[in-house]
């Protein structure tokens, strides 16, 4: 009796009825004011965010925006010069890579070439002192998962194809078992049709898996297909980040509006009465915006917004030209509109294709409400 | 069809390629059958055949204790060289490091500087120093002169090597020890083993230094120089064809197992 009274409770069971009281929702990886600078350069310049728990975050960028300096970071190959990153509440700034629960998939895939597949999805396990038929079993069981055939255990990994190296490496990824997993465009090499499916499974396995997965990538079309959101990188900092459907809709700023390819776009200024007007003082139809008198704004139109008009229906803004081009897009079809010294793009589904060919005389046109409205 | 042209080029290309063959080949071969004369004194032609002055110099003591001399050096060298070049070759090109560039010259110095100067340079450090020279101090002066170029050939290996595995096996959680072990190792032995023989045999043949630097302690390739000055026999030509046979197949050997070991990767 007076033994079980002297004996305290555990500290242990103290500690996770605190974790239960967590909510779900709380970020798995946080990043505050996190700056990287190489010389005077500063390639990661004040990035702030959140990436919750089993989220697939997807940051576009061109070549040279910081993306890839910031998923090193925060796989642990690059300590940030300034800011915190933390993992589930912990401070992991200068924690290496080796003693983080994440894992990064590297552009090259970075396979062991003089290993099989087998030994290469076993690594983490090895590392970890498990024994041998352990080690087997589950790099078998990863293999199904990943999709890969049994027989491939004892294949040379230099053999396989393209695709089933991704699918190599992922399994080795996910043989670390990490909280995050980290993509550094993994499958910019690989030709269309096989991306397009691989991006399909990726996220499946990802829904199947639960983890986090932060995936960076130069191609907006490819963070759109598998993220929950997309945040859109440029020149160190994180211009904006949303759900794919926001970015798309509402872009921050024309870079991001650029990022999804070839648009109009013309470039406004708030007159004196209120009105809008474009740079040789034609009248221009903007939705209501809070700019004040004196502002200028780009006004973005997508080519699938810009329509032909003809017959009795209108648009808010008009304009005249000819038809100098026109390509097909598959089930699209763009057309090159001349009107005076500017070219616009008008794109229509094939279906709904007006049967419009080059040099005819053609009035395009937008409504305001379609456009969309950065600031300069 | 082939052209006259054609025909004419193939045909040009077939003699000269005979004679560079003959060119290297011939002198070599002559010196072989110098050693399986039956005469005391070198001359050509060779009027009768024996195997008498082969069976002597297996059967010499003093040769004995040559070959073992020069095997001793060759191997401490190599282990040696091979260590020490494979950590240069990782600076030389693995690492991006202050001072790497004057590094990747200064390593090649020795390979320029010509071998009897450097030996004679070695001797007399040796003496200031007060070390009497002897195997050992051979064992030193070969390093000189071959760990720079152990160095450049598992430097070539290294250039081919992509940091990004390093990078990913300690992503996977691996310490460095294991990442030598079941990374950097595994894919830079060949560079590592071409290495090894390539110590091996400037070693086992290296005459300037070893005249120089091995004091009392003889080599093949010193023996063989002062038997050709005074006291010749052909046991100096049949010990020279020995020397480059048993290099010739360290060599094969060495080149087999390069070969074994890709072809059962490949196979995988």
């Amino acid at each position: 009796m007076s033994l079980a009274m002297s004996s305290p409770t555990p500290p242990d069971d103290t500690r996770k009825t605190d974790d239960a009281v967590l909510p779900v929702t709380a970020p798995v990886l946080q990043l505050v004011g996190v700056r990287k600078i190489f010389g005077d350069l500063a390639a990661v310049d004040g990035i702030n965010v959140d990436i919750k728990e089993g989220e697939f975050v997807t940051i576009v960028g061109p070549s040279g925006s910081g993306k890839t300096t910031l998923l090193r970071m925060l796989a642990g190959m690059e300590s940030p010069s300034e800011g915190y990153i933390t993992l589930r509440g912990e401070l992991i700034n200068d924690m290496p890579a080796d003693k983080r629960p994440t894992c990064l998939v590297f552009q090259s895939l970075a396979l062991f070439p003089h290993k099989t597949v087998g030994e290469n999805i076993e690594f983490p396990l090895k590392v970890r002192k498990m024994p041998a038929a352990e080690r087997k079993a589950r790099a078998l069981e990863l293999m199904r998962l990943v999709r890969l055939p049994e027989h491939y255990y004892s294949k040379n990994v230099m053999r396989c194809s393209g695709g089933e190296k991704q699918r190599v490496a992922l399994a080795r990824a996910f043989a670390y078992d990490p909280d995050v997993l980290f993509f550094d465009e993994p499958l910019s090499a690989l030709d269309y049709k096989l991306k397009k499916a691989l991006e399909k499974e990726l996220k499946d396995l990802h829904r199947e898996s639960g983890k986090t997965f932060v995936y960076i990538t130069h191609s907006l079309e490819e963070a759109m297909v598998m993220s929950d959101r997309v945040g859109v990188m440029s020149r160190g900092r994180l211009v904006q980040i949303g759900t794919p459907e926001e970015i798309y809709t509402k872009p921050a700023t024309r870079f991001v509006a650029e990022f999804f390819g070839e648009l109009n776009s013309f470039d406004v200024r708030r007159d004196s009465q209120g009105g809008w007007i474009l740079d040789d003082g034609r009248p221009i139809v903007v939705a209501p915006t809070g700019e004040a008198i004196g502002d200028t704004v780009t006004v973005i139109v997508r080519p699938e917004i810009m329509r032909f008009v003809t017959g009795p229906s209108t648009a808010d803004n008009l304009i005249t030209g000819k038809i100098y081009n026109e390509y097909s897009l598959g089930s699209r079809m763009q057309y090159q509109v001349h009107a005076g010294d500017k070219v616009y793009l008008v794109e229509a589904a094939r279906a709904a294709a007006p049967g419009l060919s080059s040099g005819d005389n053609v009035t395009i046109g937008w409504d305001a409400r379609d456009a969309i409205v950065v600031g300069g | 069809m082939e052209t006259h042209s054609q025909v004419r080029a193939r045909a040009f290309v077939k003699v000269w390629t005979a004679f560079v063959l003959l060119a290297i080949y011939l002198p070599i071969i002559c010196g072989a059958l110098a050693g399986l004369s039956k005469g005391r004194y070198f001359g050509f032609p060779i009027r009768s055949f024996s195997t008498e002055w082969w069976d002597r110099t297996l059967a010499s003591l003093e040769i004995q204790s040559l070959v073992q001399n020069s095997l001793l050096i060759a191997f401490i060298v190599t282990l040696i060289s091979v260590v020490f070049a494979f950590f240069g070759a990782l600076a030389f090109a693995r690492y991006d490091w202050r001072g790497r560039k004057l590094f990747q010259k200064a390593i090649l110095l020795p390979v320029f500087f010509p071998q009897p100067v450097l030996g004679l340079a070695l001797l007399l450090w040796f003496n200031a120093l007060g070390i009497n020279p002897s195997w050992q101090t051979a064992v030193v002066a070969h390093l000189v002169w071959i760990v720079p170029v152990v160095t450049l050939v598992i430097a070539i290996q290294v250039y081919s090597f992509d940091p990004t595995l390093e990078e990913a096996a300690r992503d996977l959680g691996a310490s460095r020890w294991f990442i030598l072990r079941e990374v950097t190792l595994p894919i830079l032995w060949p560079g590592i083993w071409s290495g090894a023989l390539f110590a091996f045999l400037l070693s086992w043949g290296n005459f300037p230094l070893s005249l120089y630097t091995a004091g009392v302690d003889s080599t093949i390739p010193k023996w063989l120089y002062s038997k050709m000055v005074a006291g010749y026999s052909p046991m100096v030509p049949a010990l020279g064809t020995m020397s480059t046979l048993s290099a010739i197949v360290v060599l094969l050997a060495g080149g087999l197992v390069i070969t074994l070991v890709r072809r059962r990767r490949a196979d995988a």
